[in-house]
């Protein structure tokens, strides 16, 4: 009986000796939980570039961005033998919940948004030796969730505004356009303050004070604010952000010799260094996939590709020596491009139809004879061009089109063509008619550079019957467009679904 | 001699003490009895029970397997032993009884291991079920879940023939929605039964499937508990076996078109568009290459090979006992370039001395995969007949799809076979010592410590070449890494288990601690130089460029407390109640801990004094409520973390940049997953027990299901969604056995008939949300999980005025751009549209019940035995319909289908075109098919040798088997095996490219010397 006695004592003590309360909190070795985090002035500098990875990513501007922005409108289209990936730039929207065509870019967007709201949240409790460097910081967040609102608000429209930390049981409310429009505006007048007028050296490629009054630009221009447009604009032409000129080889603006040249605005800095996906895996590309989905048939995905209408468009002028718009030349490829330019198609005859037409800008032909998922070329996404044109656009919107002419001549001139009084003098004075010439003039210095679908929506060509069969003339995939719907993407449904703060759009 | 024979006197010394109590009650005579108890073939069996008869007085026999006992002259002495009928003996006056007991695998006082502790299969209160080592070893399978397949109520195994390849085992439905594989107990170390370990060394599996049997589990026994014994050593001379099986393994295959009919169909589905379209010229006809009939099945597949050759020594003392094993299991797989080999080894050993004894459990395994590249199974009819294996102008050298001419991404499953080699090796170690303390023959002391480690190493080559059209040019690179995982467990249990009288009792407390750590370390390289002697890449991480490197550990913890308690009156009333108390690292603070409690009782009616039936031999009822837990989610997932893998190109210079930030978002506020399971159980045997019956009903409801259901997207999450606390699920459901044997001289039979109907049901999917719709599956509250949510077919149009006429009550025409030949779609809703407002629950993934026939039959020298199993009631997704029968996309054909056209419009097969989705959309029930079939899994031979013929030859047994599974399938099924699984619970039902099961031929001998 002793034994036994021993024995329960014996295991007793080891049965409650041996407490293992302790043992069960074990923490990550692995990785940095959040709340070790954003506590240093690197924490806040490595989670502000967060936000540009973002442009990493196939939602946006690694890849999907450019089928919703460049082949929706009327200068590209998909053939692309993956039927629903194509009907998504054809306003066949069957299954509102088609990642690559719509939910991904939502998705990618607001994480993006997520990133920024991380910045804005957690980066003022952290000292900083230098406020201003802070103050850079945050202004740079405002910058990003701007830009990225400003896209959604161009795509979807109505859409909720996520302005803190996301949380799992978030429910975020639905905000008409024009509280998106405002919230943009906001962030972006509060990046100008603090955003420097130039950052240079190793910091080239992140947004000066230029770069946020170009948007803001955008944003008014999209609401037809034109005397806001205009004075946001002339800090860029005439004010104190007056440093850009147009670069003398307009191919400089597509290729990667000459990247961060003085007619960028605000650039998208790819690379080529990692070869991974696109998405958070330890090495995370830091490319664009544009080149492999655009590249013609037997060399790359040929996903999208270009209407043929503006080869057409192109041919219509001559130069001042009577050749061919070289824009064209690095715009497209297209059948004659061999006979017209002395180029070939990556090294290749023409093997495609008499009809077709592939993305030239951003591709890599000048160097190699095929594409991968790794292209190293910045995206321009704002270049000066781009800034002279809508400076005429809004000086015409104001009552000056006499003084919207020269900034379309500096456009042209880099190329050689002749001013717009002499090649096109019937416009004259005539508002209708120097829209009606720009708006042409956008197409031949600025196709294929994702600006084409908001320029549509800001021209109200899409909304009446009458405009849009004109631009299913060019563009047959029109056809489906119907007025009233299809000018915005129907909100992903599983959200719709999901947050009783959220409707789709009546029309879907 | 300090042996475990003194113990056994010391139990024996307590048994006696009994008596004399006992004794002073009775008057008779009392005389001593010594005896010897040996099995028919005259092996001594030890630990036999020898008990008088309507007494609790007994004794039990020790190594060599004699007794002595003292009884009264007249008395019935019983002898019974696990795996034998037990028998009875008059006394009359005899000093000397010698007992031969016959065997019986089946009998009613098996003992079955619960957990900690072993009961008899007469007094289970919970649902357990027992399978025979030897059904499952002769069946040629890769994992032990793959053996179990038919065999026992309640489990569903879906399995397949990949090299390899572990099965997916259900038991009792699908109760959460994570992984629903069950705990594996091997000797007492809570594992995985994966491929490391070997099937051969099994000696009995026991499946817990109700809350009470498997609550001594706790969490981590929600999905049931399957507790594997391995082989022991026994006492007697040294015992060699050998054995060798090889089995030949062949593919089911498609009927897909040759390069003539394919023509046929492809240039009708572009003469079709190019008619729609007005004549757009991109759909001209391709370019075929008529002067190719590539069968990309003939060169993909092949005949596979299974070698599985075993060896085994075991023996024993008096105070020691070992078993060892070794085994080579290689498996050469039916498609191209996948193979499978185990080498494996295995020791048990055990020993005593005095009230001590101690043994060990020690296995290792070695196992390494040339894992399959890509998926053959889809790519075979993908690539069309008209493209050449090999293409000297494609980089790398193989044929695949081409612009104008085979206008198709399939990929050549040759070419990636060849250029992405993925190669899988782990080096296992598994075994548990243990030590026991017996201080008195009723209370015991067991510590069990049992470790495993695994050394896991991944290898994947990229060479250069390409496998599809369009395919981006990748340079090679090599992408390696090198895991360890070990587990840990200690284990302290005290057993106290007593009878007093009519009253028996059984208590059982303890406290075990198990510790899991993995790591692992990774790395890439890439543009591999080539080694011109040898022609291959230098792929070791030496060479290359652009390297990448990284590492993880993740650590769980979990610290439980136990007790049990088990009370039996008299064999007619029995009792049993766990709790279960379970802290894991894995929830967040103040979560962590959960208790999980269970009762069961049962009534054993046959013993009741009022039940009189010669017929009835033995009844019980059962019935048992039990709570058990889950917290079956990786390590971390109640934390969030920063991930700072991403970097940024900015600069003149255009350099890297370092990027952290939180991508994934958590809960904090985890919580164990809770399962609640009611069970009533049925036990009768009749005809002298050769006829036996149980029924199981069961209702099991798992709330807090730990799940990562979609959270918005507007969060901005990544990363895979958060693990939250959602959904509750519910399986009711039935199990039925009846199971017969018969023994006629030299014949003997068995036959059982196995039943099992589960209905599941998500009762709530929690966090707010509805439902859930993953591909064309729709999970919504009330319904099982992951329903057909699909578009409704209703015949093809036969005219164009049919289509005009198809009207919705508003007048609207439904599908105006149909054409005669077209699909009719159901307008659900009525709105004179066919949208994703039409989609509609259609049907069930999940079979209506799954039932098991096994028979066998001896005589003399040979015996026989089959498995058939059926499924009854599940619709599928034939994902090859899906492909082959679309035609807006270029793919193989099947043979022989009838297209609409409008001389051939007494079809159901729609018209084709290469310039529509209408008819090949994959959102309807177009290609939702019948699941049922009936197999016979398993059927075999074997022939022992006559001991006439083996005599002086040193063998004591030779044994020559020959057996097929799954050569017999009948099945309305068009895909190649409705035996499938999809890893996905959602999309249970989608066979989409799933590795079919195989028909196996096998030769086997086996020598015991």
């Amino acid at each position: 009986m002793k034994k036994i006695i021993i024995a329960i004592v014996v295991f007793s003590g080891l049965f409650f000796a041996s407490s293992c309360e302790n043992e069960l909190d074990l923490n990550s070795q692995t990785d940095i939980e959040t709340g070790q985090y954003w506590k240093s002035e690197s924490d806040a500098q490595a989670g502000v570039n967060s936000i540009y990875a973002m442009f990493y990513k196939d939602g946006l501007w690694a890849r999907w961005m450019y089928f919703r922005l460049d082949l929706t409108s009327d200068e590209g289209f998909s053939n692309s033998p993956w039927t629903e990936l194509a009907d998504w730039t054809r306003f066949n929207y069957i299954n509102y919940n088609f990642w690559e065509g719509n939910a991904v870019t939502w998705r990618d967007t607001y994480k993006a948004v997520f990133r920024c709201n991380q910045v804005l949240a957690y980066v003022p409790n952290i000292a900083f030796q230098n406020e201003e460097d802070k103050k850079k910081i945050l202004a740079q967040a405002k910058f990003f969730r701007a830009l990225h609102y400003y896209y959604a608000a161009i795509l979807w429209e109505n859409i909720p505004l996520v302005l803190e930390p996301s949380t799992p049981a978030d429910l975020p409310q639905q905000r008409n356009v024009t509280e998106v429009w405002a919230q943009i505006e906001k962030d972006l007048n509060e990046a100008y303050t603090d955003l420097p007028a130039d950052w240079t050296g190793d910091n080239t490629g992140r947004p000066d004070k230029g770069a946020a009054k170009a948007f803001l630009a955008k944003v008014y221009m999209q609401q037809h604010k034109w005397p806001e447009a205009k004075t946001a604009l002339e800090y860029l032409i005439t004010g104190p952000g007056a440093k850009y000129s147009l670069v003398s080889n307009y191919r400089d603006n597509f290729t990667d010799v000459n990247e961060n040249n003085n007619e960028s605005v605000f650039e998208i800095q790819f690379g080529d260094q990692r070869k991974g996906g696109t998405g958070e895996d330890p090495n995370a590309a830091v490319s664009s996939n544009r080149g492999q989905f655009f590249a013609p048939r037997g060399i790359g995905w040929s996903d999208g590709q270009a209407r043929y209408w503006l080869v057409d468009a192109f041919k219509q002028e001559k130069n001042k020596d009577g050749n061919l718009d070289t824009r064209l030349r690095y715009t497209l490829y297209y059948p004659a491009l061999e006979a017209d330019f002395e180029d070939k198609t990556y090294g290749r005859n023409w093997e495609w139809g008499n009809n077709e037409a592939w993305f030239r800008k951003g591709s890599r032909d000048y160097y190699r004879n095929n594409e991968d998922y790794y292209s190293q070329v910045n995206y321009r996404l704002i270049r000066y061009a781009d800034i002279l044109l809508r400076y005429a656009e809004v000086l015409n919107e104001t009552g000056n089109t006499a003084g919207a002419y020269q900034y379309v001549d500096l456009v042209r001139a880099r190329v050689n063509m002749n001013t717009l009084a002499v090649s096109h003098p019937e416009i004259g004075n005539d508002h209708d008619k120097f829209l009606e010439r720009l708006k042409t003039e956008r197409v031949l210095e600025l196709a294929g550079e994702s600006v084409r679908w908001e320029d549509l929506k800001r021209w109200g060509d899409l909304d009446s019957q009458a405009s849009v069969d004109k631009i299913s003339l060019r563009d047959p995939d029109f056809k489906n467009f119907t007025v009233g719907k299809n000018q915005r993407l129907p909100i992903p449904q599983v959200d719709v679904d999901n947050n009783p703060n959220l409707d789709q759009h009546p029309e879907y | 001699m300090k042996t475990k024979f003194t113990q056994i006197l010391k139990q024996r010394y307590y048994l006696l003490f009994f008596f004399s109590l006992l004794v002073q009650q009775t008057y008779a005579q009392q005389i001593a009895i010594k005896g010897k108890v040996t099995s028919a073939t005259g092996e001594a069996i030890p630990f036999a029970n020898v008990i008088i008869k309507n007494t609790s007085n007994g004794a039990v026999t020790d190594f060599d397997g004699s007794f002595s006992i003292t009884a009264k002259a007249n008395d019935i002495l019983v002898f019974s032993s696990q795996g034998y009928k037990s028998k009875e003996a008059a006394i009359n006056n005899q000093t000397s009884i010698n007992i031969a007991l016959a065997e019986d695998a089946l009998a009613l006082n098996e003992v079955v291991l619960v957990g900690y502790g072993s009961q008899q299969k007469k007094d289970l209160t919970g649902a357990i079920s027992l399978v025979k080592a030897d059904e499952i070893q002769k069946r040629q399978i890769t994992t032990v879940a793959d053996g179990l397949q038919g065999l026992v109520t309640g489990v569903k195994v879906r399995g397949g023939g990949k090299p390899g390849q572990e099965a997916n085992i259900e038991i009792r439905g699908l109760k959460n929605l994570q992984n629903a594989n069950p705990l594996y107990v091997i000797d007492g170390l809570v594992t995985s039964a994966n491929r490391d370990f070997n099937p051969n060394d099994i000696e009995s599996i026991q499946v817990l499937k109700d809350a009470s049997a498997a609550a001594i589990y706790g969490s981590r026994a929600a999905n049931g508990v399957i507790i594997i014994t391995t082989k022991k050593g026994k006492k007697g001379p040294l015992k060699v076996e050998v054995s060798a099986k090889t089995s030949f393994t062949t593919m089911p295959t498609y009927s897909l078109t040759g390069t003539e009919e394919f023509a046929k169909l492809n240039n009708q589905a572009y003469d079709n568009a190019k008619l729609d379209s007005g004549g757009n010229t991109i759909y001209n006809r391709q370019n075929l290459n008529m002067a190719v009939n590539t069968d990309w099945q003939k060169e993909v597949f092949k005949t596979g090979m299974i070698k599985d050759y075993n060896a085994s020594v075991s023996g024993g003392g008096d105070n020691s006992t070992f078993f060892m094993s070794a085994n080579y299991f290689g498996n050469e797989g039916t498609v191209i370039s996948t193979d499978f080999d185990r080498i494996s080894f295995r020791v048990n050993s055990s020993g005593s001395k005095g009230i001590f004894s101690i043994g060990e459990n020690l296995a290792i395994s070695n196992s390494k995969t040339d894992e399959m590249s890509g998926n053959p199974i889809i790519d075979v009819y993908r690539l069309t007949p008209t493209i050449p294996v090999y293409d000297a102008s494609n980089p790398g050298g193989y044929g695949y799809g081409k612009q104008g001419v085979a206008d198709t991404f399939g990929t050549n499953p040759l070419a990636i076979a060849d250029f992405a080699d993925t190669k899988n090796e782990n080096f296992r170690i598994r075994g548990n010592i243990w030590a026991e303390i017996k201080f008195a023959s009723w209370l015991k002391y067991r510590f069990n410590f049992g470790y495993e480690s695994s050394f896991d190493s991944y290898k994947f080559l990229r060479k250069v070449g390409n496998w599809s059209l369009n395919q981006p040019p990748d340079q090679s690179y090599t992408d390696q890494n090198k895991g360890r995982s070990e587990t840990k467990l200690f284990e302290n249990t005290l057993t106290f288990k007593k009878e007093f009288g009519k009253h028996d009792l059984t208590i059982l407390v303890g406290q075990t601690f198990q510790k899991d750590i993995y790591n692992q370390i990774y790395g890439t390289k890439r543009n591999l130089p080539i080694n011109s002697a040898t022609g291959q890449y230098y792929d070791v991480l030496n060479q290359g460029d652009s390297p990448v490197v990284g590492g993880y550990i993740n650590e769980a913890a979990l610290a439980s407390y136990l007790g049990r308690l088990e009370y039996n009156y008299d064999n007619r009333y029995l009792f049993n109640a766990v709790i279960r108390r379970d802290g894991s690292s894995k929830f967040s603070k103040g979560n962590q801990w959960g208790n999980f409690p269970s009762l069961s009782a049962g009534w054993r009616i046959s013993n009741e004094s009022f039940f009189k039936s010669e017929f009835i031999k033995d009844l019980k009822l059962r019935a048992s409520y039990g709570e058990l837990g889950s917290g079956n989610i990786k390590e971390y997932e109640s934390k969030s973390f920063i991930n700072n893998f991403g970097q940024i190109v900015l600069g003149d210079t255009q350099n890297l940049y370092p990027s952290a930030t939180q991508v994934k978002l958590s809960n904090a506020e985890l919580r164990w997953e809770k399962l609640k399971q009611t069970n009533f159980g049925l036990d009768v045997a009749v005809l002298n027990n050769d006829l036996r019956f149980t029924a199981d009903y069961f209702i099991a409801r798992t709330e807090d299901v730990l799940f990562g259901f979609p959270i918005l997207l507007t969060t901005g999450n990544d990363g895979g969604n958060p693990i939250s606390n959602a959904a509750t699920v519910e399986n009711k459901g039935i199990e039925l056995e009846l199971a017969y044997s018969k023994k006629i001289n030299d014949f003997s039979f068995n036959a059982s008939l196995n039943f099992t109907k589960v209905n599941n049901k998500l009762v709530a999917l929690g966090n707010g949300q509805n439902e859930n719709i993953v591909g064309n599956t729709m999970t919504r509250a009330g319904n099982a999980v992951g329903m057909w949510y699909v578009l409704q077919t209703d015949g093809l149009f036969q005219s164009q005025e049919e289509v005009q006429n198809y009207k919705n009550a508003a007048g609207k025409v439904i599908m105006p751009n149909a054409v005669p030949g077209d699909i009719r779609f159901k307008d659900v809703n009525g709105d004179g549209e066919i949208n994703n407002k039409d989609k509609d629950i259609v049907g069930s993934p999940w079979p209506e019940f799954e039932m098991g026939f096994n028979a066998g039959a001896e005589y003399k020298g040979f015996d026989f035995s089959m498995n058939w199993i059926a499924s009854h009631g599940a619709t599928v997704y034939d994902g090859f319909r899906s492909v082959v029968d679309r035609f807006d996309d270029n793919s193989n054909y099947r043979t022989g289908i009838q297209p609409w056209t409008p001389e051939n419009p007494n079809t159901d097969f729609p018209r084709i075109t290469k310039g529509s989705t209408l008819n090949s959309r994959g959102d309807s029930d177009r290609f939702l098919e019948s699941g049922d079939f009936i197999r016979l899994k398993y059927i075999g031979f074997g022939y022992n040798l006559p001991d006439s013929v083996l005599k002086n030859s040193g063998i004591t047994r030779a044994r020559l088997t020959l057996s097929a599974q799954n050569v017999i399938t009948i099945t309305k099924y068009k895909g190649l095996d409705p035996e499938f699984t999809n890893s996905n619970i959602f999309e249970r039902g989608v066979d989409n490219g799933a590795f079919p099961n195989l028909q196996t031929y096998s030769f086997g001998v086996e020598f015991s010397f």
